[in-house]
């Protein structure tokens, strides 16, 4: 896949605080891809540099290639961590407003603002002053702003947080059919059972730094794999098999961290030599537990 | 897009914001009505300006008519006369309000009746009428014909000579440069602090970081600051059409056509200090953290307005004075001043020139300036910055 996004080598600094320490990555057309890490690791400056609200120190952004410019930005959407919109402004003048800000003629403006309305919900209280909606239905109120005009990029810091299980599952619906029209999308999440769910690439930073960054699979692989075996026997009989260390011994049957080079078949044998085997499995440990190996080691 | 297209949008939406409140209606009828209420007053209390209504009881006082006219016309004192046949009539006319003083005039004495007294202009116009018909009676009974003294009771010929004549419509002018610094003064007063307001409103609310990442800052500072001007600038043309209009109707002053000719260059002055103070302004409500400091930082900005302000009436009155001449070249100060100097007209060729000059670059630096610290100070959370620290982050 090509990439549509392109960050490479973003550094940033606030006073003393480094920020971004070498950020490179990229988002391909219709691809989704998380970024996810802990505060202050990174991510807000990253999507900031990417809006061009922050110009960073070093580094570049490109686009199809090119380093990003006005007109190129006219097609990104945005949603900050910080939510914010007029509060007084009428819900469908609003979304139109910010549609003609990216460049959307009048009419199509406000047809597009009612779609989206009426897409996230929100379609009887077009009228409706932001201020006197719930927490909830402003955070609607935000993506369609953010998706209003068509993005061909869209950039989401938070999008999930503080959304209910409905709004949630709307709001993944809405981005794979996004990506399924072809736009980038990049988005930054503490809910990493949701990052999974939705992206196929991920991107972990931590320290303004890339820790890890690819598709599930490819992230596990860096780590040595976790065996679950499960033999009819009281004695120790994988601590002596070169390669494989002891991570844990519970009910469950043993859990041994195997070095990559080590042929699972000789721990099967070795098993098999005490008694009868009825668990044999690698753990595919989720991304919750990548993560927490990944800023843990 | 291009950049005025934006622009555009920005300042049609602060348009439609600040048309939408029920403030805004109110405050224009009000200032309307005041404007109406201040060209009218005065019109109608000017009436105490109208003839002193003279009383003239019995035929030695009746004689005087004529000559009391021509003094009181050269003294350009406006009375009127009328003949009573006695004191009492005349008496009922002062009580009744139809007569202003009352004139007894016998052989070697004379009377003044009022009711309330009578201006000391009135009263020596009418002296000097009881001395020239007493000087006449005199000089008869003594049995000197006029014709005799004639060139002793000629007045020396005096003239006056102007050196440095004002122009005639000259405090026409004067007024108009206060006004158009008093308008400047109230427009800033009345909508600098929605400027303000406007921007730490979307600062606190985190609706610049959407903004952002369509427009740039002086996209977004600029449609706010024309939008926002052209509210203020509709409104006070309201104000001032009804202040027309009601001059129209009760003639209150004469605008001579002389002080229109200045109002183009001194609308130019306004524009520019209302850009001017409107992008510092939005600058300083940049750097808030909560609405509740945006007095705070915009207090220093105002001072220089008031100071502006202040200085224009030492400014009208001698124009021509060095400091005068030196302030009026200061950006905050110019659109105060220059009207001031404008309006008295000795002014080099290249002094408004320069002055303009001065000023386009004064308001591009500003929104320069501006625009930087907007885009700091709004990705900046935490407490409110200060002006250094706000052009330092990048």
């Amino acid at each position: 896949m090509s990439l549509a996004l392109e960050l490479t080598d973003l550094r940033h600094r606030f006073g003393d605080l480094v920020a971004l320490d070498g950020i490179s990555f990229g988002v391909g057309e219709g691809e989704i891809v998380g970024l996810v890490g802990r505060n202050g690791a990174g991510k807000t400056t990253t999507m900031r540099a990417i809006m061009g609200i922050l110009r960073p120190d070093r580094g570049a952004v490109r686009w199809l290639g090119h380093e990003v410019g006005e007109g190129d930005r006219m097609r990104f959407g945005y949603m900050p961590e910080e939510r914010g919109l007029y509060a007084q402004m009428a819900l469908r003048h609003q979304v139109a407003y910010f549609a003609r800000l990216h460049g959307l003629e009048r009419e199509a403006a406000l047809a597009a603002a009612d779609g989206w309305l009426d897409r996230l919900g929100l379609s009887g209280r077009a009228d409706e002053r932001l201020v006197a909606l719930s927490h909830g239905n402003q955070q609607r109120v935000q993506l369609a702003v953010a998706l209003v005009h068509e993005p061909r990029l869209l950039v989401l810091d938070e999008p999930f947080a503080g959304l209910d299980p409905e709004a949630v599952d709307s709001l993944s619906e809405v981005l794979r059919e996004r990506a399924l029209a072809g736009a980038a999308i990049l988005f930054s999440s503490h809910q990493l059972e949701l990052v999974e769910r939705i992206c196929r690439r991920v991107v972990i930073v931590d320290a303004g730094r890339i820790l890890a960054a690819g598709t599930l699979r490819e992230l596990r692989v860096r780590f040595p794999a976790q065996l679950r075996v499960r033999v009819d026997t009281d004695e120790d009989w994988a601590s002596a098999l070169p390669g494989v260390t002891v991570a844990g011994v519970d009910e469950e049957g043993v859990l041994l961290v195997v070095d990559p080079g080590v042929d699972p078949q000789t721990v099967l044998r070795a098993a098999q030599a005490r008694g009868p085997v009825d668990h044999f499995a690698f753990e595919t440990g989720g991304l919750l537990e990548l993560y927490r190996r990944m800023v843990s080691g | 897009m291009s950049g005025w297209v934006a622009v555009r949008l920005i300042a049609g939406r602060e348009i439609a914001e600040r048309l939408q409140g029920r403030v805004i209606r109110v405050m224009t009828l009000l200032t309307a009505l005041l404007v109406i209420a201040g060209v009218t007053i005065p019109g109608l209390i000017s009436g105490s300006s109208a003839p002193t209504r003279i009383g003239l009881v019995g035929t030695p006082a009746q004689a005087l008519a004529p000559s009391l006219r021509r003094i009181a016309q050269a003294a350009r004192v406006r009375v009127s006369t009328s003949d009573f046949a006695d004191d009492a009539a005349a008496r009922r006319a002062l009580a009744g309000g139809r007569l202003d003083a009352a004139l007894i005039a016998g052989p070697s004495s004379a009377r003044i009746e009022s009711e309330q007294g009578i201006s000391a202009s009135v009263r020596a116009v009418i002296g000097s009428a009881l001395d020239g018909a007493h000087l006449r009676s005199e000089l008869a009974l003594a049995g000197i014909p006029l014709t005799k003294v004639l060139p002793a009771l000629t007045p020396v010929p005096v003239t006056v000579a102007e050196l440095h004549p004002k122009a005639p419509d000259q405090a026409a002018r004067d007024v108009a440069a206060v006004a158009a610094a008093l308008l400047m003064y109230v427009s800033l007063a009345m909508y600098g602090g929605a400027v303000a307001t406007g921007v730490a409103q979307e600062k606190t609310s985190r609706t610049a970081e959407v903004l952002l990442a369509a427009v740039r800052p002086r996209q977004l500072l600029t449609g706010k600051v024309l939008g926002i001007g052209a509210t203020a600038l509709g409104q006070l043309g309201i104000a001032a059409v009804a202040g027309l209009i009601a001059n129209a109707v009760v003639h209150s002053a004469r605008i001579p056509g002389s002080v229109i000719a200045l109002i183009p260059a001194f609308l130019v002055c306004f524009l520019a200090g209302f850009l001017l103070f409107a992008f510092a302004l939005a600058a300083a409500g940049a750097l808030v953290a909560r609405q509740e400091e945006v007095q705070m930082v915009t207090t220093p900005i105002m001072v220089l307005l008031v100071i502006g302000y202040v200085l224009v009436y030492p400014a009208v009155s001698s124009p021509n004075a060095g400091w005068v001449r030196v302030v009026s070249f200061l950006p905050p100060m110019t659109p105060m001043l220059m009207p001031a100097r404008i309006a008295l007209g000795h002014l080099a060729w290249w002094e408004l020139p320069l002055s303009a000059l001065i000023m386009a670059a004064s308001v591009y630096g500003m929104v320069r300036l501006a625009s930087r610290v907007y885009a700091n100070a709004l990705i900046h959370g935490g407490p409110r910055l200060g002006w250094r620290a706000a052009l330092a982050i990048r």
